[in-house]
């Protein structure tokens, strides 16, 4: 598959402030996660890719043409910033149809567009009130309706759930992954890691100015096996497993959780433990209530690598 | 717990703004632990605060905060509980120490034993090397446990948290979720959490109130809430599928696979559990994953407010 | 006997205070930030030149003599009376001076703590609105009463320590009072003034340009007024010719303009009463939980 958004050594300071360094990515359609630290350099790579900013080196492609000074592409394009800055006095209608005026859409299509944009993000009810009236979740959501308005085939989101409720965040995560099924890019950049594993696993890492890290969430996970591996089990005879699992040399810790009847293992070798623990379910009468793995999570590899 | 007082009892309490109804007949009866607020917006939540903390009383019904009345006792109330908003907020000028020992005085503490106290909590939450500095000069992962000092400073009884992570990097959230679940178990601190981010609330909390459209959706502890099926499982597994599927449909169990590679498991009444471990066993496929499935607190959340 | 202290949270074993008055940790606290700021004490203690000239001139006074090579018409320029105390006390200096000083140190009372939220952090703590606004209050009126109580007085005293008689005291029986009860007014009006404009904006810049256009304005307006309609009346919208007018009612001297002086008095009382209901409006509108 042909990358959407290619960017190429892409380098960018303010002054003396790095904003990123050689940053080469390849974006294809679907949700990709874009994650770091305050000041790694993410809304730096969103303004270059969303034609806000120019690299000082490097350059970035969507579709194959050029960012900067492209108007052309910006129908394709969709931003939604983290900031909230709108003209107040406006509704969320007229904010929209304004929005969508400048693309040089027709008037009933504009219509169209606003209002089908509004239905997605269920503001339809209130479009005619003013901005000002609006509570936090809203305003989040009319500026993901600005995003989408245009049916850009190419979105940029950042941090789109703050501000909303669980309901709410549920919905537009659906919304998401809805467009995502319709072929689009979305870029997405969220602190809350949790939130973005319900979207994606595709991530990629920006760390000091640098990509640290990029592709499948899990199969980072596996790669970094410096790191090794966490399997909790939770089970009546947590002791009996310790027991029979402790003489192994792929076991490297052990911690027990008594209040909780379950023991962590770590390992460098899952195949071989679990090929063991097969067997330990066939040889002996221990029960399993429950195996989980707690660090094959985003919040684990974004620790490990940013480097707490 | 028995003798303990309540750390919040609410009977019936009604509350408009002006011909707006915002609480309709709240009821609560809460032990100590750490309790999880949520709703939508607009249900309430805002409003059960202000009452709960003793800056508005209630058109009718009555209430104890940690034994005090909410309409007779609001600035015993206040002298009890820490308050940390969700809003960045300090004292420009100030250094930490000074910043923290003020607000102290301004609960009630002689001078130098908030002084004393400002610099104690300052070490506990992690500003000890920088309680010189001016809070000017703080980051914001520094300000919001700046905040946090400043709630703790006077020893609360009760601790009330609003969106606590907000606008927090990755690694900030994780340093301050880290803090508050230890603060939560600490004897003799209830924690009060409001947070739209579902994780967060898992967890720090053992139990929740679910406020919509004025009233208590839900309230109880979490484990009862999230009611535990014993009859699906959810696995991820490394291997074969075929002969490990063809053996527990043969035992009438129905196999699903979802998009995140999830395994879903719905057994028979009366089955063992460990059937499935021996069946993977003998098929040679390792069972990473198994958790019985739980509703999610999304799922809890979403099925009481009663959208969708 | 070992003990050990351990890791983690320890609660407080400490009691809260009997009578706990928060407004004097908010007073204490805005002069202390304050006289943090640059350019405070610089301009703290400029504001004091007058209050050392005035003590020069009390000086001399008594050892005319001395200086009659100065020429004569000193004499009749340095009585030391009623009047050279209300002179000292409506100083046009001494206001502009109390305007710097509350730029630098008071517009911010009220208008920092809205900008950076901290109003939240006061409300949740167990205050009612009047402590917040007397600690607030307590900061304009130590720094004014700095500069017109603490140095009349200490004139005062002056005085009889160089005449070495209690003749002044004896001459002018309730000039002492007059002191207090005028500066008292001053340091009314000013706090009443200060917080009004602080309160008004949480932009400290914008606080302190409605202080100084305010002031320069009333007089600017009541002068534009007085010669369109001759009327004295006009006068009662500046400020400075209020306290002016009513400093010389206190010290019962000739007033300067044609009105009685009780009708500025209650002009700057009526100006006090607006302000803090202005404030305490503003104050509450505050929300401390969204």
């Amino acid at each position: 598959m042909t990358a959407v958004i290619e960017a190429r050594n892409l380098s960018r300071w303010y002054g003396n402030v790095l904003g990123i360094s050689e940053v080469t990515l390849d974006i294809e359609p679907g949700i990709t996660a874009l994650l770091g630290p305050n000041g790694a350099g993410k809304s730096t790579f969103m303004k270059i890719v969303t034609g806000q900013l120019k690299p000082n080196i490097g350059q970035v492609r969507i579709f194959g043409q050029k960012v900067w000074n492209n108007r052309e592409i910006f129908w394709r394009l969709g931003f939604c910033p983290e900031v909230d800055s709108f003209y107040e006095g406006l509704n969320g209608l007229e904010f929209l149809t304004g929005l969508l005026g400048l693309y040089g859409f027709s008037a009933p299509e504009i219509q169209s567009r606003a209002w089908r944009a509004l239905e997605l993000v269920e503001l339809k009810e209130v479009a005619r009130r003013p901005i000002k009236s609006y509570s936090r979740g809203m305003r989040q959501r009319i500026k993901i309706a600005q995003a989408l308005a245009h049916d850009p085939e190419v979105l940029v989101l950042d941090e789109p759930l703050s501000g909303l409720d669980p309901l709410s965040k549920r919905r537009i995560i659906k919304l998401i992954k809805e467009l995502r099924n319709a072929g689009k890019t979305i870029v997405v950049s969220s602190h809350v890691l949790p939130e973005v594993e319900a979207m994606t696993s595709e991530i990629v890492l920006i760390h000091q100015g640098k990509i640290l890290a990029r592709g499948d969430l899990h199969f980072i996970r596996e790669l970094l096996d410096q790191h090794p591996h966490m399997i909790r089990i939770k089970s009546p005879h947590y002791r009996e497993l310790a027991r029979q699992l402790a003489t192994e040399d792929y076991i490297l810790n052990i911690t027990f959780e008594p209040e909780n009847s379950a023991v962590t293992f770590e390992t460098h070798q899952r195949d071989r433990f679990f090929d063991r623990l097969n067997q330990l379910v066939l040889e002996s009468d221990c029960r399993i209530e429950e195996i989980t793995s707690p660090d094959d999570n985003l919040q684990a590899v974004f620790d490990y690598l940013v480097g707490k | 717990m028995v003798g303990e007082p309540m750390s919040i009892e609410l009977d019936r309490i009604h509350f408009s703004y002006g011909q707006v109804k915002a609480l309709n007949g709240v009821s609560l009866r809460i032990h100590g632990g750490a309790i999880g607020l949520l709703g939508p917006n607009g249900a309430g939540k805002s409003t059960l605060l202000k009452i709960m903390l003793g800056f508005l009383a209630p058109d009718q019904g009555s209430g104890k905060v940690l034994g005090y009345d909410i309409k007779s006792e609001q600035k015993l109330i206040r002298q009890a509980v820490g308050y940390m908003p969700e809003d960045e907020c300090y004292i420009p000028g100030l250094d930490a120490v000074s910043f923290t020992a003020y607000l102290g005085e301004l609960s009630g503490m002689p001078r130098q034993e908030a002084m004393k106290r400002a610099h104690e909590v300052l070490f506990y939450v992690g500003l000890g090397e920088a309680r010189y500095r001016l809070v000017d000069t703080y980051s914001s992962g520094m300000r919001q446990r700046l905040k946090l000092a400043q709630a703790l400073v006077h020893d609360p009884k009760l601790l009330f948290l609003d969106e606590p992570t907000s606008n927090l990097d990755p690694s900030g959230r994780q340093e301050i979720l880290e803090l508050i679940g230890e603060i939560a178990s600490v004897r003799g601190i209830s924690v009060l959490l409001s947070s739209h981010i579902l994780s967060d609330i898992e967890a720090i909390c053992d139990q929740v109130v679910i406020l919509n459209r004025g009233e208590v959706a839900a309230s109880g502890s979490l484990a009862d809430l999230k009611m535990v099926n014993y009859r699906l499982y959810e696995l991820k597994v490394k291997g074969e599928l075929d002969g490990f599927r063809r053996e527990l449909e043969a035992k009438a169990c129905r196999l699903e696979e979802t998009e995140d590679k999830i395994i879903k498991i719905f057994t028979p009444p009366d089955f063992d559990s460990m059937e499935i471990f021996r069946a993977a066993a003998r098929h040679k496929l390792q069972v990473r994953q198994f958790v019985p499935s739980q509703t999610s607190l999304e799922e809890l959340f979403a099925r009481v407010v009663g959208v969708d | 006997m070992t003990t050990i202290r351990e890791k983690g949270y320890h609660h407080w074993d400490g009691q809260f205070k009997e009578n706990f008055r928060p407004s004097w940790p908010i007073m204490r606290a805005g002069i202390k930030l304050a006289f943090q700021r640059k350019k405070f004490k610089p301009l703290f203690a400029a504001s004091f030149i007058p209050a050392f000239a005035y003590a020069a001139g009390i000086y001399i006074s008594e050892r005319l003599e001395d200086f009659k090579s100065m020429g004569s018409g000193l004499e009749k320029f340095l009585q030391i009376n009623p009047a050279f105390f209300k002179s000292y006390l409506t100083l046009d200096f001494t206001y502009f001076m109390i305007l710097l000083l509350m730029s630098v140190g008071g517009a911010g009372l009220i208008a920092d703590d809205f900008r950076h939220k901290a109003i939240q952090l006061y409300f949740a703590r167990p205050l009612e609105k009047k402590d917040y606004l007397l600690g607030k209050a307590g900061v304009v009126a130590f720094f004014v009463g700095c500069l017109t109580l603490l140095p009349a007085l200490i004139l005062f005293i002056l005085k009889l320590l160089f005449s070495g008689s209690f003749r002044l005291l004896v001459e002018y029986p309730w000039l002492i009072l007059s002191i207090i009860l005028f500066s008292a007014l001053v340091m009314l009006f000013f706090t009443a003034f200060v917080l009004l404009c602080s309160s008004l904006t949480n932009n400290r810049n914008q606080a302190i340009a409605l202080m100084f256009s305010l002031y320069f304005l009333s007089s600017i307006l009541s002068g534009v007024l007085f010669l369109i309609f001759r009327s004295p009346y006009a006068l009662l919208l500046s400020l400075k010719v209020n306290l002016d007018q009513v400093a010389a009612g206190f010290f019962l001297v000739k007033p300067s303009h044609d009105l009685p002086w009780y009708l500025s008095f209650l002009v700057l009382l009526a100006f006090a009463a607006f302000s803090y209901f202005l404030v305490r409006k503003k104050v509450r509108s505050v929300e401390v939980i969204k």
